[in-house]
């Protein structure tokens, strides 16, 4: 009986969700898939179960396109889920050149989430409709974590938090030195689901509240004459837990996940939120164990909130010998495009912009593999009037505006078994940084299409001419020249400098190599010989926009292929005709 | 099954009456401290297994629970071709058990034996070279193969040692003094080079590189964080990358008690202690001894050199990677390191006037005090790399100039243990003394207290006291509902104390009966005073 109302229940439900579905009454809307396999509201954020659940559901309808998987369990033990996106039916999906993107590493910072889904979602639901798309699942592979902190993402949106916490992960650590681990975290004492401020009367504090606007405090200048009621702030809500007279001292974690990357790591003395050594943290040694098993990754990116930057390293300022000409003018390239894309998001560089710290993901990701990263700071406060002059307090204009109100708690009255009669309110925990619903799906969007500028700029191997001229005595001269007509070589000016990745091979098949070299100079026939093993010639590099020419000295050779095998710059056979 | 029990205790007594006449290989090692896991004060535990299967052991001694003491860590086997570290770590155990059992009533030791088993044990196999690397594979030259170019024993002595090759483009001579060491020739001094001087082996890639990517692996002693080398051989792709770095790392970064850590391996601040460096030392990346600690350094350094002397002990402090600097830089612990015996310098006579250079030098010490297996005499080979020229292996056996002869480790263990005792003696040892109540009125009492260090060594290094892994003193006055602290706090931090060092405080409580003072650091022990009010 119950079973049956629940098919019942089903059935509706289905078919409710179907006809809002039905494709005759959509009107395709350009630069958005229309009638999609799987449907996903933009306006809106997923915890980490949520965000698995719209990636299980991509893969199913996709399976073509789609391999999903886990990279590693989170500290509390949930799976850290990573889309790998292509055509599968061209090539070896792990040869191709790969693009990784990450979201969410500040549990706080959670659009990264939503706009890597965007993305995933986007690629699915455009291949063999766009052929820009199409094109590159042809010969990319995209590797997607909408969020590599599962568990602490969940603790920002399940818990009372503010804007900013928590940063770290789950791993319990001891801030106050006490022996004690997390032990006075904030409490929602007004039970709104954030943690705002708290605010005293007080005869001698020195705020009052804005008689424009009550929502604001105004800190009193030593000049003022003061007619109404002063405040003193009292800091975030919360009580003192463990009653060493410190309110709010020992929060979840603190430890930073940006900050246990394995490029010249420092410990937490020299900038606060290293752990224990780099990759200590469950979560960031997941995304490494991937990257190192997969030395086809050529570009990164990674989503953080907020301020409206594309930022590339080095994070510390003590790197700066890291990041050379070569490899700076790539970036610059493709960060000045991202800044078209993004209005109101500036091209930065991290130790100069922001702040100066050690043991951050694009840090390693350049550094020690030799993969250009950027990471996005989501949301400026740009976005709410599209004017660049507007300052930090428009939030408050803007939440009358255009948020109607939604996501300010007044301030209402609380006896604080500490302080007494105090008042609690501010702006929840969604305001500020995150974006807001209805501007959501278009910052998805723009940051999706930098992406893709990106990804688009990985090497991308061809065989160009191949000339084979008879020489006398039977033997016959193979000429071939490799091209890459993207922006990014086959290995960065700092892949160069380590040797971090193999060579490039340029291999010839199907006839007798007596010798092999690389052409230096073709017009003056300057040449570099192979001596050992001359069917598969070794080149250092296989420069953005430019080729390398190869030759090799063969006798017989009817049906010969030659074989271009670069680790970031993938796999291309071409037959000799 | 019975059998095979009696063979075990055949092997077991056998072993004990025996005495040891060379450095432990794994079995030994595991069965030695097994045994002397069966002391009550003992206690063995596996942190974790190598990529080589092989056990990474910790030996706890404690009287009691270890976390009730201050702790010192040892660690042997750091460096894979240093098999004294842990030959003297184990030593050192059994000596403390034994012969100084009332030291673990104050200090507990955490020693681990062998950090890099999978490459010590290329010493006891049929090919013995000395091996740094653990049993990842790893692509040491990073040409996209790994472990391709391994030595070859082409002597066929069991032992890797070098290949002089004659050949006129080479750059090595013959020392003119003992024609068995090769230098190399300074053609500024009129000096042509005619041999060319490989490691034994062949160049198996063809690289032109020989030997350079054989078996394994990362080298436990340079895959720390500070001042990692990057992209070197052995360092691995990143600081902490192999299994048994983490489980190390993880064990003593919540092993809270530990106050310092005793480094068997090259690096020696014992003989010759680090020297600050005001400009090192001021950058926010430091990469000089801070200059209290410096102090510490000297006075462990005398303590040391009064015991084993420094002449001709050969000079590092580390080259980036190490578990030394680790273990001052990044743990903030009183770090100390020694490879725990190195050759004396022959002196000579004034007709047999010593070498200067250091290997023929070696060569005559080894003779005068009868070391034997010293050096393998130079003996012609067929080599396929060098078909038209003379080829011959020889050379000095990897593990002379590093290994006393065995015999010799027992008094060498001794000395160790005294040294490691005196510096438990000075521990930080934390005391409330000079406990004094004033009534200032009838229900009002003033308790004054003073917390003392009774240890020479303080409660932090200054590198230590940066780190948030070496926790600060938590000093707590407890009241109970009846009394009313009116002045002072119920729990306060103190960031550190000096050696001998003291710091008042005091509180004002209101109500009678008993309160209790508690004062404690995981490293520097817990002192209680109760008082009645």
């Amino acid at each position: 009986m119950k079973n049956y109302i629940y098919k019942f229940i089903c059935v509706v439900m289905v078919s409710a969700f179907a006809k809002a579905q039905s494709p005759q009454d959509i009107f395709q809307a350009a630069g958005t898939p229309s009638n999609p396999k799987v449907s996903v509201a933009f306006n809106q954020y997923y915890t980490a179960e949520g965000l698995a659940e719209i990636g299980k559901k991509i893969a199913d309808a996709h399976p073509k396109l789609v391999k999903r998987m886990s990279i590693g369990k989170s500290t509390e033990g949930r799976d850290i889920w990573l889309l790998a996106i292509t055509d599968s039916s061209t090539g070896n999906p792990d040869r191709k050149p790969g693009f990784y993107l990450d979201g969410n590493i500040h549990s706080n910072e959670i659009q990264g989430g939503e706009i890597s889904t965007y993305t995933a979602w986007y690629l699915t639901e455009s291949f063999g409709k766009v052929p820009y798309i199409t094109e590159m699942l042809k010969d990319r592979i995209f590797y997607i974590v909408a969020t590599i902190n599962p568990d602490a993402r969940n603790n920002y949106m399940k818990e009372p938090n503010t804007g900013s916490s928590p940063r770290a992960g789950m791993i319990a650590l001891d801030d106050d030195s006490d022996g004690l681990f997390d032990e006075d975290g904030y409490d929602d004492l007004d039970g709104d689901g954030s943690i705002t401020q708290m605010r005293r009367k007080s005869a001698t504090g020195d705020y009052i509240i804005n008689p424009q606007d009550p929502r604001r405090m105004i800190r009193i200048g030593p000049d003022d004459v003061v007619t109404g009621q002063r405040y003193e702030m009292l800091g975030r809500e919360g009580i003192d837990n463990d009653g060493d007279g410190v309110i709010n001292e020992d929060t979840p974690g603190y430890y930073d996940p940006n900050r246990d990357w394995g490029w010249k790591w420092q410990p937490d003395y020299v900038q606060r939120g290293a752990y224990k050594y780099p990759f200590s943290a469950p979560e960031t040694r997941a995304v490494a164990d991937f990257v190192k098993a997969h030395p086809n990754i050529a570009g990164a990116q990674s989503f953080h909130n907020s301020g409206g930057m594309i930022l590339r390293g080095p994070g510390a300022e003590e790197d700066k010998d890291t990041y050379n000409r070569a490899d700076v003018a790539i970036y610059d390239a493709i960060g000045k495009k991202g800044e078209e894309l993004l209005p109101g998001y500036n091209y930065l560089t991290v130790y100069k912009d922001l702040y100066s710290v050690f043991g951050g993901e694009l840090d390693w990701f350049y550094g020690g593999r030799g993969i250009y990263t950027f990471t996005n700071e989501i949301f400026t406060g740009f976005a709410y009037y599209k004017n660049k002059d507007g300052d930090r307090d428009q939030i408050y204009d803007a939440g009358k505006d255009l948020l109607l109100g939604d996501g300010f708690t007044p301030f209402k009255a609380y006896n604080h078994p500490t302080y007494g009669e105090i008042e609690i309110g501010g702006f929840k925990k969604n305001v500020g940084r995150a974006t807001p619903g209805f501007m959501l799906e278009e910052e998805a969007h723009r940051n999706m299409v930098f992406v893709f500028y990106h990804a688009f700029h990985m090497p991308h191997l061809s065989v160009g001419d191949v000339s084979v001229k008879s020489l006398p005595n039977g033997y016959k001269e193979v000429t071939a020249t490799i091209v890459n007509n993207r922006l990014m070589p086959t290995h960065a000016s700092q892949d160069l400098k380590y040797n971090i990745e193999r060579p490039d091979y340029i291999k010839l098949s199907g006839a007798k190599v007596l010798a092999g070299m690389i052409v230096e100079d073709a017009d003056f026939n300057v040449t570099k010989e192979q001596k050992n093993n001359p069917e598969s010639i070794q080149v250092k590099n296989i420069p953005g926009n430019d080729k390398v020419m190869v030759r090799w000295i063969v006798k017989g050779g009817n049906t010969m292929t030659i074989t271009v095998d670069s680790a970031k710059g993938g796999l291309v056979e071409h037959k000799v005709k | 099954m019975k059998i095979h029990y009696l063979l075990g205790f055949c092997f077991l007594f056998s072993f004990g009456l025996q005495a040891q006449s060379d450095y432990q290989n794994e079995q030994q090692v595991t069965a030695t401290l097994k045994k002397i896991a069966s002391n009550k004060n003992a206690q063995l535990k596996s942190l974790t297994k190598t990529a080589g299967g092989k056990d990474i052991w910790m030996l706890t001694l404690s009287a009691g629970a270890p976390d009730a003491h201050p702790g010192i860590a040892i660690m042997g086997g750091v460096q894979g071709d240093h098999l004294l570290g842990t030959e003297l770590s184990i030593k050192m155990a059994e000596n403390i058990l034994q012969n100084h059992p009332e030291a673990l009533k104050k200090t507990s030791f955490y020693i681990f034996p062998n950090l890099s088993p999978d490459a010590t044990a290329q010493y006891f196999s049929s090919m013995k070279y000395a091996r740094q690397g653990n049993a990842s594979p790893t692509d040491d030259d990073r040409d996209g193969k790994v472990d391709e170019d391994p030595y070859e024993d082409l002597n066929g002595d069991g032992i890797i040692t070098m290949m002089r090759v004659e050949d006129p483009t080479g750059d090595y001579q013959m020392l003119e003094e003992d024609n068995r060491i090769m230098v190399k020739a300074d053609p500024n001094k009129g000096d042509r080079g005619t041999y060319k001087l490989l490691s034994e082996g062949r160049d198996n890639d063809k690289d032109g590189v020989f030997n350079e990517d054989g078996a394994g692996g990362v080298y436990f002693n340079k895959n720390f964080t500070f001042g990692f080398p990057y992209f070197e051989k052995g360092a691995g792709e990143h600081p902490v990358s192999e299994v048994e770095h983490r489980a190390l790392l993880d064990y003593l970064y919540t092993q809270w008690n530990i106050y310092a850590i005793l480094t068997f391996a090259p690096e020696n601040n014992l003989s010759k202690p680090l020297k600050y460096d005001k400009g090192k030392a001021s950058k926010r990346v430091i990469t000089s001894i801070l200059e209290n600690d410096a102090k510490l350094n000297e006075m462990l350094s005398e303590m040391y050199n009064e015991i084993i002397p420094k002449d001709d002990a050969p000079e590092n402090h580390g080259e980036g990677g190490s578990a030394f600097e680790w273990s001052y830089f990044h743990f903030g612990r009183l770090a100390m390191s020694t490879p725990g015996w190195w050759p004396e310098k022959a002196k000579g006579d004034s007709i047999n006037k010593a070498p200067k250079d250091k290997h023929a030098n070696f060569l005559r010490y080894a003779e005068e005090q009868g070391m034997e297996n010293v050096f393998i005499p130079w003996q012609e080979v067929q080599h396929p790399d060098f078909p038209n020229n003379k080829v011959e292996v020889g050379g000095i056996n990897p593990f002379a100039m590093t290994h006393p002869p065995y015999p010799l480790v027992d008094s060498i263990a001794i000395k160790h243990t005294d040294f490691i005792l005196k510096v438990a003696q000075m521990q930080p040892e934390l005391q409330l003394v000079n406990l004094k109540q004033e009534k200032v009125d009838n229900n009002l009492t003033r308790i004054t207290v003073d917390l003392h260090n009774n240890g020479l060594l303080p409660t932090h290094t200054e590198m230590g006291d940066k780190s948030r892994w070496l926790r600060k003193i938590n000093v707590y006055m407890k009241v109970n509902g009846n009394q009313q602290l009116i002045s002072g706090k119920g729990r306060q931090v103190i960031e550190k104390l000096d050696g001998d060092g003291t710091m008042q405080l005091s509180w004002l409580v209101q109500g009678s009966g008993k309160v209790t003072i508690e004062a404690t650091a995981p490293q520097a022990g817990t002192a209680t005073q109760t008082i009645n009010l």
